[in-house]
């Protein structure tokens, strides 16, 4: 059996793995960054200061040690987590604390006149921020999310190290055989880059889609 | 409350931020039917004593009613006594996100549970009453300033108020918009719509007020018809503060 023969369809097996991992982080992870922004801004006390806390701790640690605590860690303290939720859950905290940020920021970029103008209406805090802040809150933030999802999608390539067979470990398995890093790599930045290109294009189509008439930027 | 005639009643509304007292106790009625105006300097405390009328500011004491119910009654639910207030902004406060039409009818739908249906035929109709219709599917952003304050008024209305309220409707716009703005408000004044105006539009005041109300340092220094205030003020301060005023406009006050 040629290398390709070998290699082509177990990097086609790491990227479905890759695809299976994403598919639950990247829209988790964007409902955990609004939980955490709303919490953040709404919240009483304890709930903002725990939300900041998520935030700051999730920000302060490197992802490879977030995986490793959830994959070696929790297991001393019983908690168990197998290779895949391990790197879901890694995924999600990370992209999910990183994107409340510019959902945090998107928030209070709009204008206090239309919070009021809601609560003038008599709608309930909740109605006021589901129907009024979130809508264009999300599509200011839109920009930086999909920049935390591209980084997502390429730093799925570290669930590797948590035992997954995704795309990145079987590149490194691979290269451990046959010693052809220049096919292997390039093939697996390749993969990257056209799943990265794709999450680019769904977010420009989304992003054209949720424009508001009148609000262009002047060029 | 003794006399249903009486649509909002105000006493002894108080409210500081820090040191800096705003309103030192207001008291006043508004009578159903009745346009009441307000003016008076900037900083006299005309926006915080509408906020505190609806609660958007807690005033720190007094009493509100609205048609006999305590607004300022902690056990009364505000959201309700809000739907009953239509509530117009200096700034407009339009919804950036929604068309004209849904400006309008959002209130029906996410407050009163309307179906989309019928609340937008509602908002449509509100929208022809400010002649807004043709542009019913136009953003915020696409609007000019004076159209905006009439989608604004319309979102209002739609809610079917039992008084409206007015924060400086035409501070905020230039000067030749300021006309299709008072135009739908005098139409509404003249249909007996019961509201309280902060403005200091005197030709306004005077065409369709039936008190005015002139505030300085968080209280109300003196009130009766327009015509008087404006024209044959008590108080030495009222007088200078219309002559001011008139000078600003660049208009004669007769």
């Amino acid at each position: 059996m040629s290398f390709w023969e070998a290699f082509l369809p177990k990097i086609f097996e790491g990227w479905v793995l890759t695809v299976e991992i994403l598919v639950p982080s990247i829209p988790l992870g964007v409902i955990l960054a609004i939980v955490l922004a709303l919490a953040r801004i709404y919240g009483n006390k304890p709930i903002s200061l725990l939300a900041a806390g998520i935030v700051s701790l999730i920000r302060g640690l490197p992802l490879i040690v977030t995986l490793f605590i959830i994959f070696f860690a929790l297991p001393k303290l019983a908690i168990y987590f197998s290779p895949y939720w391990s790197a879901v859950l890694g995924f999600i905290l990370c992209t999910g604390a990183y994107q409340s940020e510019y959902v945090r920021g998107a928030i209070q970029s709009i204008d206090v006149g239309q919070s009021l103008a809601a609560q003038a209406l008599g709608m309930s805090k909740l109605k006021e921020v589901v129907h009024i802040i979130l809508p264009q809150a999300l599509r200011r933030s839109l920009p930086g999310i999909a920049n935390e999802i591209i980084y997502l999608i390429l730093y799925s390539s570290l669930a590797s190290y948590v035992g997954n067979q995704e795309i990145f470990a079987w590149a490194r398995h691979f290269n451990s055989l046959y010693f052809r890093p220049i096919e292997i790599f390039l093939t697996a930045g390749l993969i990257y880059i056209s799943m990265a290109t794709v999450a680019t294009t769904g977010f420009k189509i989304i992003e054209n889609k949720l424009r508001i008439p009148g609000l262009e930027v002047a060029r | 409350m003794s006399n249903e005639d009486v649509v909002l009643k105000v006493e002894n509304v108080h409210k500081s931020y820090g040191n800096n007292k705003v309103l030192t106790g207001v008291s006043f009625e508004v009578r159903r039917a009745e346009i009441k105006i307000i003016c008076g300097p900037s900083g006299s405390g005309k926006s915080t004593l509408l906020r505190c009328l609806n609660l958007l500011t807690q005033p720190d004491k007094g009493h509100v009613w609205l048609e006999g119910e305590e607004v300022t009654d902690p056990t009364t639910d505000i959201s309700k006594v809000r739907q009953k207030i239509g509530f117009v902004f200096q700034e407009f406060n339009l919804f950036n996100h929604l068309n004209a039409l849904r400006n309008v009818s959002i209130g029906l739908e996410v407050v009163k549970g309307m179906k989309k249906d019928e609340a937008r035929k509602i908002a449509l109709r509100e929208l022809g009453k400010v002649g807004l219709e043709e542009h019913a599917h136009k953003y915020p952003a696409e609007l000019s300033g004076g159209q905006k304050q009439r989608v604004a008024i319309a979102r209002a209305l739609a809610m079917n108020p039992v008084i409206m309220f007015y924060d400086e409707p035409t501070s905020a716009l230039d000067p030749q918009l300021i006309g299709e703005v008072l135009d739908v408000m005098k139409k509404l004044a003249k249909e007996k719509l019961t509201s309280l105006v902060v403005t200091h539009e005197m030709g306004f005041a005077q065409s369709v007020g039936d008190e005015m109300m002139f505030m300085i340092d968080g209280k109300i220094l003196e009130r009766g018809t327009p015509l008087q205030v404006i024209q044959n003020p008590k108080h030495k301060i009222t007088k200078l503060f219309f002559e001011h005023i008139a000078k600003l406009y660049m208009r004669q006050v007769r």
